[in-house]
């Protein structure tokens, strides 16, 4: 009787109910609820809507709201859950519009960008000559020092990286000194090749490399002449290993720290002494004896600038090497283990903080 | 501003570099002729072009140990005489050392040490001070 019934509401009031067909289709959003929702709406409504006409429920909410008031609680949740599935569903038309929209002006973006890329290449080709212009991003050939020495940049870190974790695996497994030397000089030479790098691109552009920007900004914070500090090698690195020390080593180990620590001080004030006389040679004050200005006074202390930074760079290489002969081949893996470590973390710190969640402003 | 001054004639002080208190004005004008003189007499002394920042670094670092070197600079016009003399005074001392002269040049000892790099590296490795000590430059 039940069912008959059921279906006699369904024919006659198909209206009344249409809102609820959709409702119904939506499978996996509560679909299940409404449908029982429904039906026992439907069980409740039949025995109130025997009193009523066909009239008053060609509106899909009249007799909700009728109903409303007379109701049981279960209807008013059901009512509620409804709206919001609405209010759900026209938010996520609206974001999905203008996803597109982003999508559209993104494939627009690119579209110019590479026609830029084209041309520029165009010009290049024109400008250089018979040089392969894919080659190149920037056309100045100094530019392209620096568009070389980014990727090879990029890809060092990805090698220091699996290099670090593979002497990791090798101090944690059963590998015999000789083996763990092996990858001991593997790394060393790695390095080599950072510092073999570092110097072309100083001779290509020293501002670029003096300015950082090749580095994370966690890295940027430490910036020295180029690079990192030669005594924050030692600052990583003796920490870890001082319990495992022989008298011997530390006492070596301190005045390595020493001897860095004044190699440092110097290039430091070389530096100043290079702002310094640049600053005189830019300014030439005529009351000093200074003469007309001459720009190729100023441009000479600039290449001075280079020799500094490659000297720095001489300091890293050499206090990294210099610290690694007075440890044992254990002691060495586990110092640039935690070198390699140090540094990866602060990358990671980096990339870290750029996408921390913000607070809105408003 | 330079003069050819004959070769026992000049009065400027050549001081020797034992470290003592007094820090005597060490940084001087001297002609080629009497560079010979300056490089054996002193137990340090920097050959720099003027005003270069590198020399600088150098003579920083010595002040570091304890030791005030004698800071030979020229102008860059005299830069090659400069290099014919030194070569020539390497040659004598020691013939067989045929390194290329990088300046800033440090002599130890009345003989060519080498450049910053030489420097650089053996104050790290430790051998810059039994050296200084040898020449007499270090007395602790």
């Amino acid at each position: 009787m039940n069912s008959s019934s059921t279906q006699y509401l369904n024919s006659k009031r198909m209206d009344v109910y249409d809102t609820m067909h959709p409702f119904s289709m939506w499978g996996d959003f509560k679909g299940n609820l409404y449908q029982d929702a429904a039906a026992t709406m439907i069980l409740e409504v039949d025995a109130k809507l025997d009193n009523q006409s066909e009239d008053t429920s060609h509106t899909t909410n009249i007799p909700f709201n009728q109903y409303d008031q007379e109701a049981t609680k279960p209807v008013n949740k059901v009512l509620r859950r409804l709206a919001q599935n609405r209010e759900a569903a026209r938010k996520s038309r609206l974001r999905k519009k203008a996803y597109v929209q982003q999508l559209e002006a993104s494939r627009l973006k690119l579209h110019h960008l590479e026609q830029e890329l084209e041309q520029t290449r165009a010009q290049c080709a024109l400008m250089s000559g018979g040089v392969n212009a894919s080659h190149l991003r920037f056309p100045k050939p100094a530019k392209s020092g620096i568009a070389a020495f980014e990727i090879e940049y990029e890809q060092w870190v990805e090698e220091q990286d699996k290099k670090t974790n593979a002497l990791k695996a090798a101090l944690h497994s059963s590998l015999s000194d000789e083996e763990i030397d092996k990858l001991i000089t593997d790394n060393m030479n790695h390095y080599a090749i950072l510092f073999n790098i570092k110097a072309a691109a100083a001779k290509a552009d020293v501002f670029y490399l003096i300015s950082g920007v090749w580095k994370t900004s966690t890295e940027r914070l430490f910036l020295w002449i180029g690079g990192f500090r030669p005594s924050d090698l030692l600052k990583v690195l003796v920490p870890q290993l001082q319990y495992n020390l022989l008298d011997q080593q530390s006492h070596d180990l301190y005045n390595l720290t020493q001897a860095c620590q004044q190699a440092e001080d110097s290039l430091s004030q070389g530096m100043e002494k290079l702002q310094q006389t640049l600053s005189e040679a830019v300014a030439c004050s005529q009351a000093l004896g200074g003469g007309r200005y001459e720009m190729h006074n100023a441009m000479e202390k600039l290449e001075e600038l280079v020799r500094l930074v490659i000297q720095a760079d001489f300091v890293r290489h050499e206090t990294l090497q210099q610290t690694l002969r007075y440890l044992t081949t254990r002691q060495s893996a586990q110092g640039l283990i935690s070198l390699g470590e140090y540094f990866q973390r602060l990358r990671d710190l980096s990339s870290a903080w750029a996408t921390r969640p913000c607070e809105p402003t408003a | 501003m330079q003069q050819a001054i004959p070769y026992k004639a000049w009065s400027l002080p050549l001081s020797n570099n034992h470290a003592t208190g007094v820090t005597p004005k060490s940084t001087t004008e001297l002609s080629v002729g009497a560079l010979r003189d300056a490089v054996s007499e002193n137990a340090v002394i920097v050959l720099a072009r003027r005003g270069c920042c590198m020399s600088h670094v150098v003579k920083r670092l010595l002040n570091g140990h304890g030791v005030n070197p004698m800071m030979f600079e020229f102008e860059e016009i005299d830069e090659s005489e400069i290099l014919k003399e030194l070569e020539l005074i390497m040659t004598e001392n020691d013939g067989k050392d045929k390194r290329r002269v990088q300046f800033p040049a440090v002599f130890i000892g009345g003989r060519m040490f080498g450049g910053l790099d030489q420097v650089m590296a053996s104050h790290i490795t430790g051998e810059l001070i039994p050296l200084l000590k040898q020449a007499g430059a270090l007395w602790l």
